[in-house]
């Protein structure tokens, strides 16, 4: 892994942004809180010395200056480190203990600068904050306490702040640069199989962890896609092998008709009966094309974002009606048997196309006198559309081939038809997610389509 | 009638306007969709047919700019796009008709002629009458000299259109899209057997059988 690609990579770009932001919000923190413990610390000492300052007067109105310095003395022996500085002069310059130098006696606060005592930075004096109280017979009371106190400990703070600090940000950018190298590891993974993809090896797939993560979710959906677009390519083979194959015979037909023409037809008559037949070849070969089209249509799925509620009932009873003649005409008995009320998801126009083939082929490929039935009922799994005749039927060998491209019987090679119509019956099924399936009649064929009820599918 | 044909396939077009011609109509022709728009603009047309892929300008565009100005000028989209939803959207941008090529020219002059005569059957017709027979549209009766004539509702639909189109040769993909609303090419002889269940109700001399076009019902046929 380069170290440029790392750093360019999305997920580090995203730690050091976050690394940046905690930094400006952890810098805002501890200056927060630097600055309000150390205010409240110089409020502490203030207050300490004010509070020490006026028990002392008290001391000195009841017992005089022995009593003051007395206190005094206790106190400095009570808390020899961190205590207070206590300061009493007689007159100027007149110490009588302590040992803060001697300022103005006037009341208020004073700062006094001292020797350094070691807790200031270098080269520093000592700072301490005094408060001056004037007595009654002329004394002057000191009580002071070192400021610099408050500093070290505002530094302590700062200090800490500063290691915590340094941590997180190293494992920030350490973590974001694992991190990143995992997930580009990962995106190289896919990068790779599109490549190879790309190349040809059109049957590669993006390996999975397991991991319901962001990525393998991702991995997952392009797999998905890439299966799709195999599958229509494989039918778009499939077309270009049935054109190639299915077409030649009928093409191969209409130029030998031509050929014979040329040579033999002499007369007017001839020629139109040539011509008419000539015409009649190419019908069917147009036909088959656009079967062929159609198909290849219905398979991209294309139509499904058109699917609506329809009544399936309604739709097989008018086929059905319209079907009357033409199955009188041609000698069977018609038996139909709809249930009213039932509804499905889909394409209107394609399911009944669908079910006009299927009637088309039990008038074609049975003999007269057969009776032919379409019953439709709710069924367990969803609606059930079925058509059954009492003809010869397929041999249990042939029964599945019959939804294949350009299968046709042996037996019923002579009659019209490309071979098509079932199987566009197929892919109108697969486009609804219908099962499609033919069994015996005992005798006969029946055929029967599976479609889900529209009640079980979520408008 | 005047016709302005806008295709670019030049055999095509060459053959179109010449059979159009010899059926008695007079036909432009562009080859570009731009030049076809600019020719409507100029002249005076009855009907406009239009392939879908053209140069310039494509025919759906063209169709939807047109319709903009002349909203009754019948149009007839031809297409090498016969798929299941080029139909629907050659008819939603406002094609009045749509064929898909190949075709035979007896469906297209049958669809021409059907356009170019549309407007005469309009507005609030209760009654269409030919000869002796009458069908009554508001209570979905027929007559023949004055019997009452029982029909099925989906010979009924059958017999109104070609009522509404008398004098007409009206093609068998015409009944099967418009009485079926079918859009596609049944192997079975639905139509031949139900105009022959109507025949056999309404008298066999009514409806013509025309050789390798259609059917037709003559207006003036007064009980001849």
């Amino acid at each position: 892994m380069q170290i440029g690609q790392l750093l360019k990579s999305a997920s580090f770009r995203l730690t050091t942004a976050y690394v940046v932001l905690f930094s400006i919000s952890a810098g805002i923190l501890a200056s927060l809180i630097y600055l309000s413990t150390t205010a409240e610390l110089q409020y502490q000492i203030r207050t300490r010395i004010q509070v020490d300052s006026a028990a002392l007067a008290t001391e000195y109105d009841r017992g005089g200056t022995g009593q003051l310095i007395q206190a005094m003395a206790d106190r400095q022996r009570g808390h020899l480190v961190g205590g207070l500085d206590y300061t009493l002069y007689g007159g100027k310059d007149n110490l009588l203990f302590g040992k803060l130098p001697s300022v103005p006696c006037k009341a208020g606060w004073s700062t006094i600068t001292g020797p350094p005592d070691g807790d200031e930075p270098p080269g520093e004096m000592e700072k301490l904050a005094v408060l001056i109280t004037p007595l009654a017979r002329g004394e002057c009371l000191l009580v002071g306490d070192d400021i610099g106190k408050v500093r070290k400990f505002g530094s302590i703070i700062l200090g800490s702040f500063g290691w915590v600090f340094l941590l997180t940000v190293t494992m920030a950018v350490a973590g974001g640069i694992f991190l990143s190298s995992r997930f580009l590891h990962r995106i190289e993974v896919i990068n790779r199989t599109a490549e190879a993809i790309i190349e040809g090896d059109i049957n590669r797939r993006i390996p999975r962890r397991g991991a319901p993560d962001d990525l393998d979710k991702l991995a997952s959906t392009l797999n998905r896609m890439l299966d799709r677009t195999t599958t229509l390519m494989d039918s778009l083979r499939h077309v270009s092998n049935d054109v190639a194959h299915d077409l030649r015979t009928p093409l191969g037909r209409l130029r030998n008709t031509l050929e014979t023409a040329r040579e033999t037809s002499s007369s007017p008559e001839e020629y139109r009966a040539v011509l008419d037949r000539a015409v009649f070849e190419v019908d069917g070969i147009l036909e088959t094309f656009g079967a062929i089209l159609r198909i290849a249509q219905i398979e991209s799925g294309s139509r499904r974002g058109g699917f609506q509620k329809l009544s399936l009932s309604e739709l097989v009873a008018e086929v059905c009606e319209t079907f009357v003649p033409p199955m009188e005409d041609s000698g069977k008995i018609f038996r139909t048997d709809i249930q009213p009320g039932l509804f499905v998801q889909g394409d209107r126009e394609l399911l009944v196309q669908s079910l006009v083939n299927i009637l088309e082929n039990a008038i074609t490929h049975t003999p007269p006198r057969v009776c032919v039935s379409v019953s439709l009922r709710r069924a367990r799994q969803g609606v059930e559309l079925s058509v059954s005749d009492n003809g010869e039927g397929v041999p249990d060998t042939e029964r599945e081939n019959i939804f294949k491209r350009f299968y046709r019987l042996e037996q019923s090679r002579t009659a019209a038809g490309n071979g098509l119509g079932l199987s566009i019956v197929a892919a109108v099924a697969e486009l609804h997610d219908a099962k499609i399936f033919s069994s015996s009649n005992n005798p006969g064929l029946k055929i029967t389509m599976l479609i889900s009820d529209a009640q079980d599918v979520a408008a | 009638m005047n016709i302005l044909l806008v295709e670019d396939e030049p055999e095509l077009s060459t053959y179109i306007v010449r059979r159009l011609t010899d059926s008695g109509h007079r036909v432009d022709y562009a080859a570009r969709g731009d030049t076809g728009l600019r020719l409507i603009s100029e002249g005076n047309y009855d009907l406009l047919i239009v392939d879908r892929m053209l140069p310039g300008i494509d025919g759906l565009s063209l169709v939807k700019s047109l319709r903009k100005r002349q909203p009754t000028l019948p149009v007839l989209f031809l297409s090498n796009l016969g798929g299941l939803d080029d139909r629907v959207e050659g008819l939603n941008s406002g094609g009045d008709d749509y064929l898909a090529k190949p075709f035979a020219f007896a469906e297209l002059l049958a669809r021409v002629n059907a356009l170019l005569r549309r407007p005469q059957h309009t507005g609030q017709q209760t009654s269409i009458r030919a000869g002796d027979l009458e069908i009554d549209l508001i209570r979905r009766r027929v007559t023949r000299a004055g019997k009452d004539i029982d029909l099925q509702p989906r010979e009924f639909e059958l017999l109104e259109y070609l009522m509404r189109r008398t004098d007409q040769i009206v093609t068998r993909t015409m009944l099967l899209e418009g009485v079926w609303h079918y859009h596609f090419d049944p192997k079975t002889n639905i139509v031949e057997t139900h105009i022959s269940r109507l025949r056999s109700k309404i008298g066999s001399d009514m409806i013509q059988t025309v050789r390798g076009s259609g059917y037709l019902i003559r207006a003036d046929r007064a009980a001849s």
